[in-house]
């Protein structure tokens, strides 16, 4: 069972701190949508006006056609994944997941039934009579997760599950997420401040940064078409070089100090070009042949990362630049060599953050 | 084999130990000799208490306190008032600790503050102010009035306080996504997670009730009203305590079997508790 999650103009505050202004966003049923931004940014927040944990100030929230801004946090047909996991100490792991189905009367025996069939897709069905104590992290996160099954809820909540445990563990964990939402076909929302999470789970990702949302998109739109410097920055690591811009034409810009270089750039119509950056992503920036000339770049330090090489330095006197070379490259710190930029992967933003349209590849 | 690291020196802890050994030699001898004496023919003892280390040994005094003496109605007073009070101080902490962490009402910070200056305000200041309303209530030589003064506990409160207030809010608000009604999770969630609180709360309440001796002085003032603590003083009948020394003793090991019990059943807790630490 999986429903749509709309949410429609809602904003919170905090005294007179507004921590979400006039959100909205819908969510279709059986979506993995990831809540992306950094720390502090209301991402927790809004997760929790959705679960009824946080009051909403103002607008709705409606899930499978529901209003369920107004209902109890019990009453909304949603279950919630913790970052502390939040089990229940006193209880066996059985009695965890078992707690919810019985408060809301469900008959044992379809208690026992769901539990059985968690613990059994879960792989902790050994552990059905241990306290939360005696379960390692991983346990203790597929016990929450059971626990979040058991109750067939219309939507899942994640707020930062994978961020107590080790990096191993994270990996495996987040491949198993994906095939859960896969099997069960849920309405999921997950939030991360870890882009590598948002990019390998997320049907869609919503990046989120001081009080609004930045951008929704699929990763691979939010990765090659960023709307703004935020989330152009943000995501991707490296993070993406920021050259300064003097000129822009629709076949070239001009970085500042420096001289021109080859883009292509439709849609430039009304770009007001003072103030503009040039993002440019290493893997889009390279280094020349001895034969070729593009603009200098001053290398500092090289890091190698066996497949591929990242070149960190500075273009010219002008401003930092990462620039992607092979795994075998020759380049040394102090060097100075030219580089050149894939004309078709340029994304430029004007002086507010905003991306030019049409921008990218 | 490699020697291994020993994490604390050995013989630092050698010393320590033979000096806790000491400390428990002198305390115990007390106790031995309470108990020596209980077990000494009164005669006899008029003579001189070096009878204590010959034979022979009696528990004739015992037998008398099972046939003559107050003492069980005593006991019986101690042990109301005590488990009273107990019952009363954890109820009442509980519910106080668990307002004052988890809701919101008006004044709760000043309300917490007043709670806080009760822990500063010695029974001395308030004894006659208290003897004068049991008074006027009446109250006095009734269990009513030996219990009441002890639940206002601010220790109990301000303990649960702080214990429901180390609970992360994770778990109410799980409860809450599992449907849990409010007073269900105070009770089924959060309650049984204070039980090494309730242990500690509860053992330092009861001892210090089955101990108290100046507000029983004061409003027990008949003799069948008494607890165990006034009703052995007020045995006491000469004031070198040359007659009767067997029988007393005897009274007083009776009395402190209570105290007994509690520690070997909590004695695990008690540590835990005064060692102030380990709350899981
Ligand atoms: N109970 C609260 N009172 C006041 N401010 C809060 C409260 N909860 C969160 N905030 C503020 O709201 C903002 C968003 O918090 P949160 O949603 O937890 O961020 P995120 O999960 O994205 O890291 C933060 O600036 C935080 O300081
Ligand atoms: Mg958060």
């Amino acid at each position: 069972m999986s429903a749509a999650i709309e949410i429609q103009s809602v904003t919170k505050r905090y005294g007179a701190l507004t921590v979400l202004d006039d959100i909205s966003l819908t969510i279709t049923p059986g979506e993995f949508v990831v809540f992306l931004g950094p720390s502090g940014c209301g991402k927790s927040t809004l997760l929790r006006m959705i679960a009824g944990l946080e009051a909403v100030d103002a607008g709705e929230i409606h899930l499978g056609g529901r209003r369920i801004d107004t209902l109890a946090p019990g009453q909304r047909g949603v279950a919630m994944v913790f970052q502390s996991y939040a089990l229940y100490p006193h209880m066996t792991v059985a009695k965890n997941m078992a707690f919810g189905l019985e408060n809301i009367g469900l008959e044992a025996a379809e208690i026992t039934r769901r539990v059985t069939e968690a613990a059994r897709v879960l792989e902790i069905d050994h552990l059905l009579d241990r306290k939360p104590a005696k379960l390692s992290g991983g346990q203790r996160q597929r016990v929450a997760i059971g626990r979040a099954i058991v109750k067939e809820p219309m939507a899942f909540l994640f707020d930062e599950p994978l961020s107590n445990l080790d990096a191993a563990l994270r990996g495996r964990t987040r491949l198993e997420l994906a095939q859960l939402h896969q099997r069960l076909g849920a309405t999921m929302i997950f939030v991360t401040h870890d882009q590598v999470e948002a990019m390998t789970l997320a049907d869609r990702i919503v990046i989120m940064n001081g009080r609004k949302i930045e951008q929704i998109g699929t990763p691979m739109d939010i990765y090659h078409r960023p709307k703004t410097r935020f989330v152009a920055e943000f995501v991707g690591s490296p993070a993406m070089s920021m050259l300064p811009v003097a000129a822009v034409t629709a076949e070239s810009v001009e970085i500042a100090g420096l001289g021109r270089i080859a883009a292509q750039l439709p849609g430039l119509s009304g770009f007001d070009a003072a103030g503009a950056v040039l993002g440019v992503r290493a893997e889009d920036a390279h280094v020349l042949p001895a034969d070729q000339s593009g603009l200098p770049f001053t290398i500092s330090v090289v890091e190698r990362l066996g497949d591929r090489t990242l070149l960190y330095g500075r273009l010219g006197t002008v401003c930092d630049l990462v620039v992607e070379d092979t795994g075998r490259s020759t380049a040394v710190a102090g060097q100075t060599v030219s580089v050149g930029f894939n004309p078709a992967a340029l994304h430029l933003f004007d002086a507010a953050g905003r991306a030019c349209d049409g921008l990218g590849g | 084999m490699a020697k291994t690291y020993a994490p604390t020196d050995l013989i630092a802890n050698r010393r320590l130990y033979w000096i806790a050994a000491g400390l428990a030699v002198v305390m115990m001898a007390p106790v031995l000799w309470i108990i020596g004496l209980s077990i000494k023919d009164n005669a006899e003892l008029m003579r001189g208490t070096q009878q204590v280390f010959s034979a022979p040994y009696t528990v004739v005094n015992y037998l008398n306190i099972l046939k003559s003496s107050n003492v069980f109605g005593w006991f019986l007073n101690s042990l109301i008032v005590a488990l009273g009070q107990t019952v009363g101080v954890l109820i009442l902490s509980s519910l106080a600790g668990y307002a004052f962490a988890r809701l919101e009402f008006p004044f709760r910070r000043t309300l917490f503050v007043i709670v806080l200056f009760g822990l500063a305000v010695p029974e001395q200041v308030v004894i006659i102010a208290r003897h004068q309303m049991f008074n006027w209530f009446g109250l006095h030589n009734t269990h009513i009035a030996l219990i009441l003064p002890g639940l206002s506990s601010a220790f109990g409160v301000f303990l649960m306080a702080q214990f429901f207030r180390a609970i992360p809010r994770d778990i109410d608000e799980a409860a809450l996504l599992d449907n849990t009604p409010p007073f269900r999770i105070f009770w089924r969630v959060l309650m049984p997670l204070t039980l090494p609180a309730q242990a500690t709360l509860g053992i330092f309440t009861f001892l210090l009730a089955w101990n108290d001796y100046w507000w029983p002085l004061i409003s027990a003032t008949k003799k069948e009203m008494f607890t165990l603590t006034i009703g052995i003083a007020s045995s006491q009948t000469n004031f070198a305590q040359s007659e009767g020394l067997g029988f007393l003793s005897a009274q007083a090991v009776f009395a402190a079997l209570p105290i007994v019990v509690v520690y070997i059943f909590f004695q695990r807790h008690i540590v835990t508790a005064v060692s102030g630490g380990a709350v899981k």
